[in-house]
């Protein structure tokens, strides 16, 4: 029962590469976004920035193949108007490949 | 002895006003379950020094961690000083550049050749160079990223080498006792692996006073957080394989 095959097992994926794994990525809803650029301080891969002026202020996710998302979502929890979360998260194929995980959800208590 | 008595019924009470140690079905999180679900890693600190009693009684929530065969195979090494945190964070910034350029194959002179080995030691530290910490080092090397977000108060954790069956995680347990205890108490933690980095300076490593038997495992960033970055997140699911009355289910 093996859950990575020997070949994937046998290929360092390169971080540079689309075809060996994702990055993560947020969605920002620019309708509840202020442009206060909170997320954009905390965001440990420097992947987001605040561009326009004054009510056009808004966050954006920088425009590049491998942003270094580690889908975290803390950007989601430092944003208090709900404007920002991860829609995708990260993974890479082969040696790296992501084992036995479902959804996106939050905390449920049953 | 009315006072003995007041206090055992204030002990008796206060667990039921907090909705500690029960469950009922469906219930609002208890507030250590809060604590821990809204734990996030803070990167941005005030300036502001956090008080030194205040880090003492966070070092005894480490103190009590379990471990193994009691060993407590631990040592803290706390750091509140600006210019030795500065220090710190300036040579992990020249030795992560130094790594940029060995092991960035896109950039690296050495080009073909840099790709190669960086594919072999991928293969023998597929933890320190996965593609995440991989990432990081750029970021340290480039300044975006600082080793401890300029957290006024470090809490560098040690292993006894020598401790009883993992001493690694006992360190994990302890380190976590301390952050979900200073969360508790108002202040943001970020656990910081790139100490790693410190094994390869000599004169840190006198100062930081990591030789045998001890080795520094990781650092805990400790101070009050700009704005409040604390909140429940979503995250994915684990499968988890259940077993019960002879049969496996698959659960999230």
């Amino acid at each position: 029962m093996a859950y990575i095959s020997f070949r994937e097992r046998m290929i360092i994926p390169t971080y540079d590469n689309p075809e060996h794994g994702t990055s993560g990525r947020v969605v920002i809803d620019h309708e509840k976004c202020n442009g206060c650029g909170n997320c954009v301080i905390i965001c440990p891969g420097a992947c987001l920035y605040v561009a326009g002026v004054g009510k056009d202020k808004k966050a954006y996710m920088i425009d590049a193949p491998f942003p270094d998302c580690m889908s975290c979502n803390d950007c989601s929890a430092m944003c208090k108007r709900g404007a920002i979360k991860v829609s995708v998260t990260y993974g890479y194929d082969y040696f790296y490949k992501i084992l036995h995980r479902g959804e996106l959800a939050p905390p449920r208590n049953f | 002895m009315t006072d003995v008595m007041e206090v055992e019924e204030n002990a008796k009470a206060s667990p039921a006003a907090v909705d500690m140690y029960e469950w009922r079905e469906g219930m609002p999180w208890n507030p250590v379950e809060r604590v821990i679900l809204e734990r996030r890693s803070v990167r941005k600190y005030k300036d502001k020094q956090v008080p030194e009693r205040l880090v003492r009684r966070i070092l005894e929530a480490g103190r009590f961690a379990p471990t193994a065969g009691n060993s407590q195979s631990w040592k803290f090494v706390v750091v509140r000083d600006r210019d030795m945190i500065d220090a710190m964070q300036k040579y992990v910034q020249l030795r992560c550049k130094v790594f940029k350029f060995f092991l960035n194959w896109q950039k690296s002179p050495l080009g073909k050749l840099a790709w190669f080995y960086t594919q072999l030691s991928a293969r023998v530290m597929p933890n320190l160079l996965h593609p995440i910490p991989f990432g990081a080092i750029s970021l340290i090397a480039e300044g975006k990223l600082k080793l401890f977000h300029d957290a006024p108060t470090v809490i560098l954790v040690l292993v006894d080498r020598r401790g009883a069956a993992k001493p690694l995680v006992d360190v994990g347990i302890c380190g976590q006792n301390m952050v979900l205890a200073a969360h508790s108490l108002g202040l943001g933690t970020c656990w910081v692996g790139f100490v790693e980095v410190f094994k390869f300076g000599t004169r840190w490593k006198k100062k930081l006073g990591v030789g045998w038997p001890y080795e520094l495992i990781e650092g805990i960033a400790l101070g009050y957080p700009v704005g409040n970055p604390d909140g429940m997140i979503e995250r994915e699911l684990q499968e988890i394989e259940w077993w019960e009355d002879g049969r496996k289910r698959t659960v999230f």
